[in-house]
């Protein structure tokens, strides 16, 4: 099932990857000019059309790490943008975390259709500075991944369902590629591409002004996918993303992320990912997601913690 | 021993007083005169956005706000009794959708800013309209 997806994938891949390269060059440059159109686009967007912004500020989320809509490391079952089951919203994002001794950035797009489904497309890249000199793979090394997204929201609707419990539920999976397959699989990874399946709950909780979420996730990336995926003795196994905010004003939400990974490779422990954040809404078009995080050990390099700065701009 | 007692009379004292002293969304929204100036400029401020001002061309406004006002002092624990028709019939063949419902959730929450109503009151009562959303919602 699993190497059917995949070589379906690796087909229609190369080509959309090329496109989508075009649109979100790896410079970030690029993406500025990419945000700047996304934003002037608004003003020509009909009240009543398909890109309305009919929902709630917010409530589309941000961008997460991998692209998805979410927080800053978890991923929510809301869909992004701001399109109701009547419309559709699309968002480019650029997040940089600056840690104790690496620096890993992310670029990408997403879309939402009709509240129902979210699409996603994000580039990593992860510069190893000095660090990649003391791991002997060359100073400023970077390592780097593309990940496909997808995610159907199921049933529950997280904001008006408040005279009950159940929560907005959404299935999803991540396609993940490594930019860097021979020197993954040199450091013990078993897979240069994988898949990852989540499900997500998430409940706003108006009457709180809180928004509580947790996933559940089948993964067996390193490092997110960037040291590439399993090892010798590991696959898939079950992970958790936990994250709670508090709404101080509609446009002003702040709270904090919980994310266990896997420990896969021999070579380097890996340990649990966290991150206190503060999310600014500006208006439906842009916002701003700052954050202190915490993505303990990599690649043998001690505690890595560090600052969390990322842009969302869409339509 | 002794302490402890002093401490836990303290702690029950406390919470009785604390929920005596507990204001009711009600109360918290400044009664029946604020929440009927949040409901007028509410439907105002809807008048003048042309996604939604069409909705409420046939409507009688005066009427309306104070239909408003007292289902808000009802559903928050006010001494009112709501006499209008449920929110089903209210809204039959307007053909709403959540964009709609939406816009004048953005304009009650304007409104209720602008009477200084704090941010967690606000999501209090929004919490109580939000399931609305079902019946309104045609579409």
């Amino acid at each position: 099932m699993d190497e059917l997806l995949r070589s379906l994938f690796e087909k229609k891949y190369k080509r959309l990857v090329c496109i989508i390269r075009s649109v979100i060059s790896v410079h970030f440059n690029c993406l500025k000019f990419v945000m700047l159109g996304v934003m002037s686009f608004p003003t020509a967007v009909n009240a009543e059309g398909l890109f309305s912004q009919g929902k709630l500020i917010a409530t589309g989320g941000v961008s997460q790490v991998e692209g998805a809509g979410g927080s800053g490391l978890t991923t929510w079952a809301l869909i992004t943008g701001y399109g109701t089951n009547k419309g559709m919203g699309v968002n480019a994002h650029h997040t940089a975390v600056w840690l104790s001794d690496f620096t890993l950035q992310s670029s990408g797009l997403s879309v939402g259709l009709f509240d129902r489904v979210e699409l996603s497309f994000a580039h990593q890249w992860f510069d190893t500075g000095e660090a990649g000199a003391r791991l002997g793979i060359g100073e400023g090394f970077t390592f780097d991944q593309d990940i496909i997204g997808a995610k159907v929201r199921l049933i529950g609707a997280a904001v008006y369902d408040q005279d009950k419990w159940l929560p907005q539920i959404a299935i999803g999976a991540n396609y993940k590629r490594s930019g860097d397959k021979a020197l993954v699989a040199a450091l013990g990874a078993a897979n240069t591409d994988s898949f990852d399946y989540y499900v997500s709950a998430t409940k706003v909780i108006l009457d709180q002004s809180l928004i509580l979420s947790a996933t559940a996730r089948l993964t067996e990336a390193n490092q997110f996918g960037l040291l590439g995926y399993g090892s010798a003795t590991s696959t898939h196994t079950l992970h958790g993303e936990f994250s709670a905010a508090y709404m101080f004003t509609p446009k002003l939400v702040a709270g904090i992320d919980y994310r266990t990974k896997p420990d896969n490779l021999a070579f380097a422990e890996e340990q649990d990912a966290k991150a206190a954040y503060v999310a600014y809404f500006f208006n439906k078009n842009l916002s701003l997601t700052l954050a202190g995080v915490d993505l303990g050990t990599i690649a043998l390099q001690g505690k890595q913690r560090g600052f969390y700065a990322s842009l969302q701009a869409g339509f | 021993m002794r302490i402890l007692k002093v401490i836990i009379s303290a702690l029950i004292f406390n919470f009785f007083a604390l929920n005596a002293n507990a204001q009711s969304l009600y109360e918290k929204l400044g009664e029946n005169p604020k929440i009927h100036k949040i409901m007028v400029r509410t439907l105002e401020l809807s008048m003048e956005d042309e996604r939604i001002a069409f909705t409420l061309e046939r409507s009688d406004l005066d009427r309306l706000a104070q239909l408003l006002t007292d289902q808000t002092c009802e559903l928050t624990g006010g001494p009112c009794k709501y006499e209008g028709v449920d929110m089903k019939k209210a809204h039959v063949g307007l053909g709403l959708t959540t964009g709609h419902f939406n816009a004048l959730v953005e304009h009650l929450q304007q409104a209720m800013r602008e009477e200084n109503i704090s941010n967690r009151t606000q999501n209090q009562l929004l919490a109580l309209f939000a399931p609305m959303h079902r019946d309104v919602v045609e579409k």
